[in-house]
């Protein structure tokens, strides 16, 4: 029998016939899909012409019997009856919604710190380049004080222009490592190491390499910082979607190291540790954000001193931040808990304390398996940011209510809402979509890479 | 021996840096040093508070709770006047919050059932229907859909002497809903009370049903039998006892309606809203719930040859709710916690009228703040503890 | 290479054909999509036979059998089934499915049943039968497959090889004269194969008509009455367990066979 190894050379199947004609094709799909009995049929019908009756009339009125050009509500409203939108409000608006008051001349600012972030983090989709990690890390760490600056203006002291240089530094770093791997290197320390003649020497001293690299870079970027002269703008003039974005990027990006330290002393040993972390994270989840808000404006200012006048936008940040650090805390915990007990005793086993353990064996596994809940985190802060109006901070909501009552506008409810709506749809459609493709790709992706 | 007692006998002669290293002495030092911190911080705000209070002139305390609040609530479950006292205000913020957040807990789960279900209809069209239903509204602010129903919707509806009528009983106007109000005449308590033999009756048939079925094997219409006592023991006692009933309709006098029963347009705004907008949350959960029970329990079913109802009555709907009451319950609680958007709009709820208007008026911003994250707190934990409890009984049995 | 129609385990159970057709299968085929799954089946089971259904993996077996109790729907050709055409009369599927009992390979029990109410569900709401009446019956059946002590507690806190047995038992409470098995040992530790594999031997002892989907040939030459093999949706060869091991017609069965007996 040993030379019977092939199937094909034994066996010779009946040819695969097509299956009947209305099991397949438009037809079968049809059948199966839509009409699979009379009462599958008749919901399909109703469901269809429910759906074409909506379609048709927010088609009608934003489209067809939308008017673009105008001056005042009162002219649309001539022209449509109110059987179509008025986009030509919502479009005089339009600066306002996305940058609030941010003086005109100064947006070029807002935009070109969204254009820094973007190209800081692009490398994170390259495939080439190494050390990924540090390129989130450092961004997330050091992003906001360039940020800040930027958006600020003025001079905001030493310590935030060390920071921002630190910044402009790393930014540089992250894309000569972004060059180095594209040119066949295998990291930008290595070319670092190769060109100041360490390579093949004791690897003890490449950190020094490093260190005096960073303290050139550092040096150069502090000068060039300093020739900065940018007109202050009072955070009371930021507005729209960027001050939304604002509150709800530092929240996202101070909840992730919070949580995690919130996380782990949950699961502490030690009591009071454990007891003061379980009270606050339960404490911050169990209330509504509108409450902690309140809090931070009415309360905080009576906690401290009566020489400091704290900035409302400060305030606010606080309390997002605080908000998002307790669930970002439940977050990190279920990812933990996620984690076999196999991997605590094998780190355990190799010798490694709690830290070591933690961070090089732990927080990657667990981290992964939470990136869906923290895109579902960041989408949930980011639409809770419209809380703020309700406390006077002028982000996209309240923007879009004044433009309501702008006695031009008065009465343009339903145009600006939709806008917003769709400006929130559109990024948080977007970033869940997003994160569904990731959970599919790097879900069972251990044995890849 | 002496490897046996390693380390013990130089206890005392233990280095500092041997015993900093000890794993109990570093746990008792961090719980420490975090004790301290924390102390440290409480008693640093404590003095700053005391200072920024005695600057404004104020004590602390809740002496301020019987005084009289002084201002008036548009709308209100419990019965309030202005000279009521601040704590009368906080109970009233309380009624109305749970009002509002407990009508809309049940909606919100009928719809999400019903949306749930239709994500998972084999019927394409109703599938995708119920998907995008669910995703516009997740992916979009719930601020923002409150305000859209309250300025888009319903303070663009009709005047009062222009409302829009269903059957001339109830009437939708830009004042808010009116509904004929029930008023009880003679004798009927009977009804009532036949309404609690009917709901008795009932129970004690789908018992007997479900005991007669196990002993003998002989099926009882249980359900229709049910339904039939439920309601047409009441309408017959009621119809016996001569109608004791009228209704107190809502009538058009001059700019505004009276009589009837009535709430504020803020309330049926907030109600839809939320009600739409965690409706899809429950769908989901409902969606996931469903899908979490393996396709051979339903193939093991028709195997047995139970037929697809009572598949899903025994073997999907039981497996299938340990998955959902969970986030179910969780959602319940988000939803008590959002009606405080209210605040946008004007509903006069807990902390509409007690964290804002009375905060304001009176100043107690740390004895207001509390009490008001106090009653969430307390939801919450009475919400987390049936919750485990349920946990708790559900849990299925492993080796 | 010698083949025994007889292995050491025992001799081959006697035969309890008789001339009654119980299912009978012309000109079956099946389409998932496009890809055509089986090809113009005709299959004719008589009562009381046993008949073992082997094959590679993605032939058409488990596709065959589940489509004897509309698990799948085919659609072209007939199924019959004690009389009773398979179409989309719901009293006819239900009266099939009464009389067919099907053990899966993942068991399917339910989790939140324990033992006895797993195997007392379908008695006592599709035969309406009396509660007790459905345990003493079900209690007879875990005794019979071995684990009547195990009656109160649930799946999850049985090994794999029990929860099979009660899977057995939870079929056999409907009192079927069909028993279909699907791969009924391939989810099993191999120390937990043997128990599973005497129980069936058990019914077959006791003259149920048996369609089994399995591996384990030594099991086929021990109980089954005919062998069918399948390969690419269609029947390729169908024999006694002597003549199918021994003797078989086709090239392509025995590449198989060299294939699966070649250690």
């Amino acid at each position: 029998m040993a030379e019977l190894t092939h199937t094909d050379a034994v066996f010779t199947p009946k040819p695969s016939q097509p299956p009947p004609p209305n099991t397949v094709g438009v037809v079968g799909w049809l059948r199966k899909n839509l009409f699979g009995g009379p009462f599958d049929s008749v919901m399909t019908i109703i469901g269809a012409g429910l759906l074409a009756y909506f379609a048709y009339g927010l088609f009608q009125y934003t489209i067809v019997n939308a008017v673009w050009e105008a001056d005042s509500y009162r002219e649309c409203l001539d022209v449509t009856q109110g059987a179509g939108a008025c986009w030509a409000g919502v479009d005089k608006w339009m600066n306002n919604y996305l940058y609030g008051r941010y003086p005109d001349a100064e947006q070029w600012r807002v935009n070109l710190g969204g254009i820094i972030l973007a190209v800081w983090l692009a490398p994170f989709w390259f495939e080439k380049v190494t050390q990924k990690i540090a390129v989130g890390v450092s961004a997330v760490l050091t992003y906001p004080f360039l940020a800040g600056a930027l958006f600020l203006g003025g001079d905001n002291g030493l310590f935030m222009q060390a920071m921002s240089s630190v910044a402009l530094t790393l930014f540089a770093a992250v894309w000569l490592n972004v060059a180095a791997c594209y040119s066949g290197r295998r990291s930008l320390g290595a070319v670092l190491v190769q060109v100041t003649g360490f390579a093949g020497k004791d690897d003890r001293l490449y950190k020094w390499v490093y260190l005096a690299a960073f303290a050139v870079g550092f040096v150069v970027a502090f000068i060039f910082q300093s020739t900065w002269n940018l007109a202050p703008v009072q955070t009371t003039n930021w507005g729209g979607l960027f001050l939304t974005l604002v509150i709800s990027g530092i929240g996202i990006s101070t909840a992730l190291p919070s949580g995690v330290i919130l996380a782990l002393g949950r699961r502490s040993k030690m009591p009071v540790i454990r007891v003061f972390c379980t009270a606050f994270i339960e404490l911050f989840r169990s209330v509504p954000l509108i409450t902690i808000l309140f809090m931070a404006v009415t309360m905080m200012p009576l906690f401290l001193p009566v020489t400091l006048n704290p900035d409302k936008l400060v305030l606010v940040i606080v309390a997002v931040c605080i908000f998002a650090a307790a669930y970002m805390a439940e977050i990190v915990r279920g990812g933990l808990q996620a984690i076999n007990t196999g991997q605590y005793e094998a780190a355990r086993a190799v010798g490694l304390n709690y830290w070591k353990m933690m961070t090089l064996i732990v927080m990657p596994q667990a981290l992964k398996l939470m990136i869906p809940n923290i895109v579902g985190n960041f989408i949930g802060l980011l639409k809770d940011t419209t809380l703020v109006s309700i406390i006077g901070l002028y982000d996209i909501l309240l923007m879009v209510r004044a433009s309501g009552q702008d006695p031009k506008w008065l009465g343009m409810h339903t145009e600006p809402m939709l806008f917003a709506a769709f400006v929130f749809f559109v990024i948080c459609f977007a970033m869940s979509k997003y994160s569904q493709h990731l959970e599919r790709t790097i879900g069972g992706g251990y044995g890849r890479r | 021996m002496a490897v046996l007692e390693k380390g013990s006998p130089h206890r005392a002669s233990r280095s500092l840096s041997e015993w900093l290293h000890d794993e109990r002495v570093r746990s008792v030092l961090y719980q420490a040093i975090v004790a301290i911190v924390v102390i440290a911080v409480a008693r640093y705000l404590f003095i700053n508070t005391s200072e920024n209070l005695q600057a404004r002139g104020m004590s602390a305390g809740f002496d301020f709770l019987s005084t009289g609040a002084g201002f008036s609530i548009a709308w209100s479950v419990l019965p309030y006047t202005a000279g009521d006292s601040y704590f009368h205000v906080y109970l009233v913020g309380i009624g109305n919050t749970l009002m509002v957040a407990f009508v809309a807990i049940i909606c919100t789960t009928l719809l999400g059932f019903l949306v749930g279900i239709m994500r998972l209809s084999k019927n394409w069209l109703i599938a995708q229907v119920a998907s995008w239903y669910v995703e516009i509204l997740r992916n979009t602010p719930l601020l923002l859909q409150i305000l859209f129903w309250f300025l888009a919707v319903f303070s663009l509806l009709p005047r009062p002497n222009k409302s829009l009528s269903l059957l001339d009983l109830f009437y939708l106007n830009n004042r808010g809903l009116y509904i004929p109000a029930p008023v009880p005449g003679d004798g009927f308590n009977i009804t009532l009370i036949a309404v609690l033999v009917a709901v008795g009756a009932t129970y004690a048939q789908a018992v007997w049903a479900r005991k007669r079925h196990f002993d003998t094997g002989q099926r009882f219409p249980a359900f229709w039998t049910g339904l039939g006592i439920l309601f047409g023991l009441p309408l017959l006692v009621f119809l016996v006892t001569g109608a004791p009933l009228t209704f107190d309709y809502p009538a058009l006098k001059g700019f505004n309606f009276l009589g009837g029963a009535s709430v504020p347009p803020a309330f049926c705004a907030l109600l839809l809203a939320l009600v739409i907008y965690h409706s899809a949350y429950m769908a989901e959960a409902v969606r996931a719930g469903i899908m979490s029970v393996s396709h051979g329990q339903t193939e093991a079913a028709y195997s047995l040859g139970l037929r697809p109802g009572m598949t899903l009555r025994l073997v999907i709907i039981p497996q299938a709710m340990r998955a959902v009451v969970p986030p179910m319950i969780s959602n319940w609680m988000n939803v008590v916690k959002n009606s405080s958007l209210a605040i946008a709009i004007g509903y006069p709820d807990l902390v509409a009228v007690y964290m804002q208007t009375s905060l304001n008026q009176s100043g107690h911003a740390i004895e207001i703040v509390a009490m008001v994250m106090l009653f969430y707190m307390s939801v919450s934990l009475s919400i987390s503890m049936a919750l485990n409890y349920y946990n708790k009984i559900v849990q299925l049995k492993e080796r | 290479m010698s083949l025994e129609t007889v292995d050491s385990e025992g001799q081959h159970i006697a035969s309890a054909v008789s001339d009654e057709v119980v299912i009978n299968l012309s000109q079956v085929n099946k389409w998932y999509g496009d890809f055509h799954v089986l090809k113009d089946i005709d299959l004719t089971v008589y009562k009381g036979e046993r008949i073992v259904i082997c094959g590679p993996s993605g032939s058409g077996k488990s596709t065959l059998i589940r489509c004897i109790n509309r698990l799948e729907e085919h659609q072209r050709g007939d199924i019959q089934v004690n009389g009773v055409t398979m179409d989309t009369n719901l009293k006819n599927i239900d009266a099939i499915r009464r009389d067919v009992g099907m053990v899966f390979q993942q068991f399917n029990l339910f989790p939140h049943l324990t033992v006895l109410e797993n195997c007392t569900l379908a008695p006592i709401w599709v035969k309406n039968m009396a509660k007790s009446e459905a345990e003493s019956v079900a209690m007879t059946l875990l005794e019979r497959v071995q684990i009547p002590e195990q009656a109160a507690k649930y799946p999850g806190q049985l090994s794999g090889g029990q929860q099979q047995r009660v899977a057995i038992a939870r079929s056999l409470a409907m009192n079927p004269n069909i028993m279909l098995f699907d791969e009924p040992t391939s989810a099993l530790d191999p120390e937990m194969i043997s128990e599973v594999l005497d129980v069936m031997v058990g019914l077959a002892e006791s003259g149920m008509t048996m369609l089994v989907v399995t591996h384990e040939m030594g099991f086929a030459k021990r109980v089954a009455d005919r062998v069918i093999f399948m390969d690419q949706g269609e029947i390729v060869e169908q024999n006694t367990p002597d003549e199918f091991f021994n003797n078989p017609k086709s090239d392509r069965t025995k590449l198989f066979l060299s294939q699966i007996l070649a250690h």
